[in-house]
């Protein structure tokens, strides 16, 4: 699925749903919606923390997808295309978020976390609440590294594709993300040292 | 091999199980001897399993209908997902020869009844959650017997005109609608109507039950689903694709 191993048979059938879809098939379309609506519902609302208005952000982000569908050259498979779109949405929605609550930054980024020193594990079993604020704690471009790698499953190839960046710097991200989690989980956010 | 050697890429690797084999006795020689580092690795593999195990929240059903209302009322990048423009093609045949377009504009209709009742659908029943401060319940509007009553009066108004001009559209291109396919179709109506009525005359002698209230919008949105299956219908046969019409229509029937 990654642009330098997409194969003809994905690619042929990519640019024949962006076809139907210009050319006005709402079955094609329906059919994009189905293929990538709840994974990228789950992906939005994690990675912008906004779990009422999912519904909202999923149909911009559908929406952006069809006025931008004649785009789509087939350079990297169909899924990847709409996942950078998405992506690059949230972050939209972070930074005007950011700007409205006057928390104006040059980078979404922030710095690491203290590294955790412990002869025993300190995270035990991680439930899913505890996982989740913790997430919600991330800076954004490793929290969007995280939920495309270790939620959804995606490769660092195509992480760093979606994201713009390269593979080696999808790692660094993932890795920051697993070591401010294990902080969190470990001391709560208080005594998250940045 | 010591801690510092440990750099990011390496536990990334290793956490996800792709180092090669050499680097990966190599790590575990050190971690067989460092605690501090064993306790790390452990505490990232959950990590990672921890979130690769969770939960995945479903869509409500009502997301896609919004969501082809909005593109309804897009420019396309190349035409409209449905042609909505019915002025001046009415009993003519379509270019592409043997759909009658008639079937177009019976889509049209058919979504523009849909957007019509979609204002319900997008309305949660009313909950009751006393901790909720009360600013949040000012920013939305109360739902009432009356708004209900009133908006599913504006929308029927749209369904009933959209069947009428439906069968008008039928009757002057082909001289008929499919009468199995009307059959159905009206079939299920009057079982979707009937339980609205009902919906409704619950909600009226019980304006704040609950179930009530839930009633009358699960039967709404099975009134939207069963017109959304007969757009889908009536795209497939637009496009002359007998055996997906014939698969949907079989769906419609159930």
């Amino acid at each position: 699925m990654a642009p330098s191993n997409l194969s003809g048979d994905v690619k042929g059938a990519d640019l024949d749903l962006v076809g139907r879809i210009r050319a006005g098939d709402g079955t094609a379309f329906e059919q994009l919606y189905k293929q990538h609506s709840t994974r990228l519902y789950n992906l939005a609302s994690r990675m912008t923390g906004a779990h009422g208005e999912a519904d909202d952000l999923l149909q911009d982000i559908f929406l952006l997808a069809y006025r931008k569908i004649g785009s789509f050259r087939g350079e990297s498979s169909l899924g990847t295309w709409l996942y950078r779109l998405a992506m690059n949405h949230c972050l939209d929605v972070l930074r005007n978020r950011q700007t409205r609550m006057g928390h104006q930054t040059d980078s979404l980024d922030e710095p690491d976390a203290a590294p955790v020193a412990s002869p025993v594990p300190v995270v035990g079993a991680v439930s899913r609440i505890d996982l989740e604020r913790a997430i919600d704690t991330l800076p954004p471009a490793c929290r969007a590294a995280f939920l495309l790698h270790d939620v959804e499953g995606f490769g660092h190839q195509e992480v760093g594709t979606m994201l713009g960046i390269s593979e080696g710097t999808s790692k660094s991200q993932v890795h920051k993300a697993r070591m401010r989690i294990r902080s969190y989980l470990a001391h709560g956010t208080k005594k998250i040292e940045n | 091999m010591n801690c510092a050697d440990l750099q990011h890429d390496v536990l990334v690797d290793l956490v996800d199980g792709r180092l090669d084999g050499a680097e990966q006795r190599n790590v575990e020689r050190h971690l067989d001897g460092c605690a501090n580092c064993r306790a790390l690795v452990e505490d990232l593999r959950s990590i990672r399993a921890a979130a690769f195990m969770l939960d995945r929240r479903e869509l409500r059903p009502a997301t896609f209908a919004r969501l082809q209302a909005a593109i309804a009322a897009e420019p396309a990048p190349k035409g409209r997902l449905l042609d909505m423009s019915l002025s001046g093609r009415r009993g003519r045949r379509s270019p592409g020869g043997g759909v009658p377009v008639w079937l177009g504009a019976a889509a049209a209709l058919i979504l523009a009844t849909v957007i019509g009742v979609l204002p319900l659908m997008n309305r949660a029943p009313a909950t009751h959650d006393d901790a909720a401060p009360a600013a949040a319940t000012d920013a939305e509007p109360e739902v009432t017997v009356e708004s209900v009553t009133a908006e599913f009066a504006a929308a029927e108004k749209h369904y009933q005109k959209a069947i009428d001009d439906l069968q008008t559209i039928a009757n002057k291109d082909t001289g008929e609608l499919d009468p199995q396919v009307a059959s159905v179709l009206q079939k299920n109506l009057t079982v979707i109507d009937q339980a609205i009525t009902e919906s409704r005359a619950a909600l009226q002698s019980q304006p704040s039950n609950s179930s009530a209230q839930s009633g009358l919008f699960d039967a709404l949105r099975s009134k939207v689903a069963l017109l959304q299956q007969t757009v889908e219908l009536i795209n497939e046969m637009r496009k002359g694709n007998q055996a997906e019409a014939g698969r949907r229509f079989q769906t419609l029937s159930q």
